[in-house]
């Protein structure tokens, strides 16, 4: 179960205010301070997934991943086995929506996937890749430990 | 992606981290700036009318629960719950003490460009609630100010973009 309820409308211009932050921060304080706030983002903001995951349940990612894009109309494809979970972005709704009010995705856009999957990850027995194929199109791999088998 | 819904915990985490650097004050700029994409030209060229149609999207879309009176010559923003500041208080992470001061931050500057006057009441930074009064004529908003000020239980929550 999801520990942030969204059910309601949607204001998809915060993707917007986003792309202006990541620029903002990285330029005016460096990329190492942005992917600590986006780190310690997917650390605290996701407790809940992370100490899921610390006990081996995935649950709450898979339903993360799955309902977040699902709402924001992403073209997505969600593979899970019991030790991996492969997530396929065929379109980014953020960049989608950053091209729709004309603006240029920054450079660091993609550091909100990866960082705040491996916040989401830190001190438990999974670890996030990112692969970025092309704009908007990435794989998202959340491998767990096989020395870490909590069974 | 950080999800639309989970933006203000990020942008929660900003300001905690631009608090620690004595950093805010700039980033309202540049936010103010980013937001004029969305409505500096409405606001100038429709004034409170402009601003009255922007706000009635937001209010829907970011699930606002509060008024917009559109009065002769005032546009009363009123907030009775802030969904933004409700979900930096219904967060893991916990919630900026400064959260709040986002809002007068970005809007003053962008209210002054397209010729408004703004008095904004916060209820109390842990408090999801606020009140805007929006004047084209900056001496009714002159008088607002008083007003407010007059009445507030604490006058430093009574803040304007009259300077």
């Amino acid at each position: 179960m999801l520990r942030y309820q969204e059910n309601n409308e949607l204001h998809r211009d915060f993707h917007g205010t986003t792309n202006t932050t990541l620029n903002y921060i990285a330029d005016h304080y460096g990329v190492d301070a942005l992917k600590m706030i986006l780190r310690k983002t997917g650390h605290d903001v996701y407790k809940s997934i992370r100490e899921k995951l610390e006990k081996g349940d995935a649950s709450e990612l898979i339903e993360h991943l799955n309902w977040f894009f699902y709402r924001e109309r992403g073209k997505y494809q969600l593979t899970v086995s019991e030790d991996e979970i492969v997530f396929e972005v065929l379109e980014c709704p953020a960049i989608r929506h950053l091209r729709k009010l004309g603006l240029e995705p920054s450079q660091h856009v993609c550091l909100q996937t990866s960082e705040v999957n491996a916040g989401m990850c830190e001190g438990t027995p999974w670890h996030s890749e990112v692969k970025v194929l092309e704009e908007g199109h990435c794989i998202q791999t959340f491998r767990k430990e096989p020395s870490h088998d909590t069974k | 992606m950080i999800p639309s819904d989970h933006f203000v915990r990020f942008y929660n985490e900003v300001f905690k981290f631009l608090d620690e650097q004595g950093g805010l004050e700039a980033y309202y700029r540049e936010i103010s700036l980013h937001q004029e994409l969305h409505c500096l030209e409405l606001f100038r060229s429709r004034k409170l009318q402009g601003m009255y149609e922007y706000y009635r999207k937001i209010y829907k879309e970011e699930n606002c629960q509060g008024e917009l009176i559109l009065n002769e010559g005032e546009l009363i923003l009123r907030m009775d719950r802030c969904p933004s500041l409700t979900k930096a208080l219904d967060n893991d992470a916990g919630a900026c003490r400064k959260y709040c001061l986002h809002c007068p931050g970005w809007t003053a500057p962008l209210y002054r460009k397209a010729g408004l006057y703004q008095i904004y009441e916060l209820m109390g930074l842990d408090n999801p609630q606020c009140c805007e009064w929006i004047y084209e004529d900056k001496v009714r908003a002159e008088a607002k100010y008083r007003e407010r000020k007059a009445a507030a239980k604490d006058p430093a929550m009574i803040l304007s973009n009259l300077t």
